[in-house]
């Protein structure tokens, strides 16, 4: 035993010693090779290396052009959907490790999503869960090497094509529940709120403004969740071609690694918000609904997701 | 002058820094008072912290759309 906890510290320091000895022989070749060679094409036309905002057309089908961003996102749909089947494939009573992991997952996800919105919230869930292992799955596709360097492969999060799409799909789902849960009367009340005018002219028109300005910024939603994304992402890639061109070989990887992390906080960030405006659409403002306290069951995750939309 | 306009423009995500720091200060403040919050605290965080971020967003990309005419 005493002789094992001698070696120990010896055995640390000399760990992780092959793996500086290999980065400074990268860096030192590096130099030398600037040195030998001088710098040629120094400095790099950095806007020939950033990815355009475009996405390059492979061909096109009638009016539908297919670019590399819908193949990749075609390939990483495929990528889940085999995984999803190939590990649900046979569930036992006692999991086995992987189906453990699967099921830890899903359920550290799901309870997430309760705590978050309330039992209300449960039913969006798999909504949830899709969209951010999805998001998350195309954020790091953009980190395998050759996406982005060839022509038919990109990170589809990195089009600004793909997150609309994605913002459109949250905007008609708060929308569309919202319609669902509360009624198309109630629901287009809220935002066209004449309920005021029982107390007097100038309440009247006051509410009526409030919820026309929340009309308003309904359509505001879409906007700023697809021009989040995107902007992450792309913006993350650029960052990176830009390290790459200035840096030597190992040093741009730091920045990898926050762009990984930024990858998983923006899909996240993206899942809770259409969670989070969804629950918020099946509010209803109605002040006597309120005090009849319906939703007494409900009360802490809405008053919670109310908070954050407050404090924003 | 389009590079200077998105210099301008990305001057921007100055004030979505400036309101992330203070929400990221008051929400550590918060869970260093009432730890047992720490979670409710830390996710109406993120929220409120990708609330601001958008609005810098938008000032970068109206940034790139300068810079890249």
């Amino acid at each position: 035993m005493e002789q094992s906890s001698e070696a120990r510290p010896a055995r640390t320091r000399s760990r992780y010693l092959p793996l500086w000895i290999a980065i400074a022989g990268v860096l030192v070749a590096d130099v030398l090779a600037a040195v030998v060679l001088g710098f040629p094409g120094y400095p790099p036309d950095i806007g020939e290396m950033i990815e355009p905002i475009a996405p390059h057309v492979l061909f096109a089908v009638g009016p539908f052009t297919i670019t590399n961003s819908i193949v990749t996102t075609w390939v990483i749909g495929a990528v889940i959907v085999v995984l999803a089947v190939a590990l649900t494939r046979r569930l036992r009573l006692i999991p086995n490790p992987v189906q453990n992991a699967v099921e830890w997952i899903y359920e550290s996800l799901a309870n997430f999503v309760v705590s978050l919105g309330g039992p209300a919230a449960k039913r969006y869930a798999p909504l949830f869960i899709a969209l951010f292992i999805f998001i998350v799955l195309s954020n790091w596709s953009g980190a395998i090497p050759f996406f982005g360097r060839v022509e038919w492969l990109r990170a589809p999060t990195s089009d600004l094509n793909v997150t609309a799409g994605l913002a459109i799909v949250s905007f008609l789902t708060f929308h569309v529940e919202g319609i669902r849960v509360l009624g198309a009367r109630r629901y287009f009340g809220k935002y066209f709120n004449l309920r005021g005018f029982r107390h007097g002219p100038i309440d009247g028109v006051i509410d009526l403004f409030v919820g026309l300005l929340e009309g308003l910024l309904e359509f505001l939603k879409p906007v700023t969740l697809a021009l989040r994304l995107f902007g992450n992402v792309w913006g993350g890639e650029v960052m990176l071609s830009v390290m790459t061109a200035l840096l030597l070989a190992v040093l741009p990887l730091p920045f990898l690694g926050l762009e990984l992390f930024i990858g998983l906080i923006q899909a996240f960030i993206f899942a809770i918000l259409t969670l989070v405006f969804t629950v918020l659409a099946l509010e209803s403002h109605d002040e006597e609904h309120a005090a009849a306290g319906e939703h007494e069951a409900g009360e802490e995750g809405p008053a919670m997701v109310k908070h954050a939309a407050a404090a924003a | 002058m389009e590079h200077i306009g998105a210099g301008l423009a990305v001057l921007g995500v100055a004030g979505p820094g400036i309101g992330i720091g203070i929400l990221t200060g008051m929400a550590t403040q918060a869970m260093g008072r009432n730890p047992d919050a720490a979670p409710v605290i830390r996710a109406n965080m993120i929220i409120g912290a990708a609330l601001a971020e958008g609005l810098g967003i938008l000032a970068f990309v109206v940034g790139i759309l300068l810079a890249l005419r």
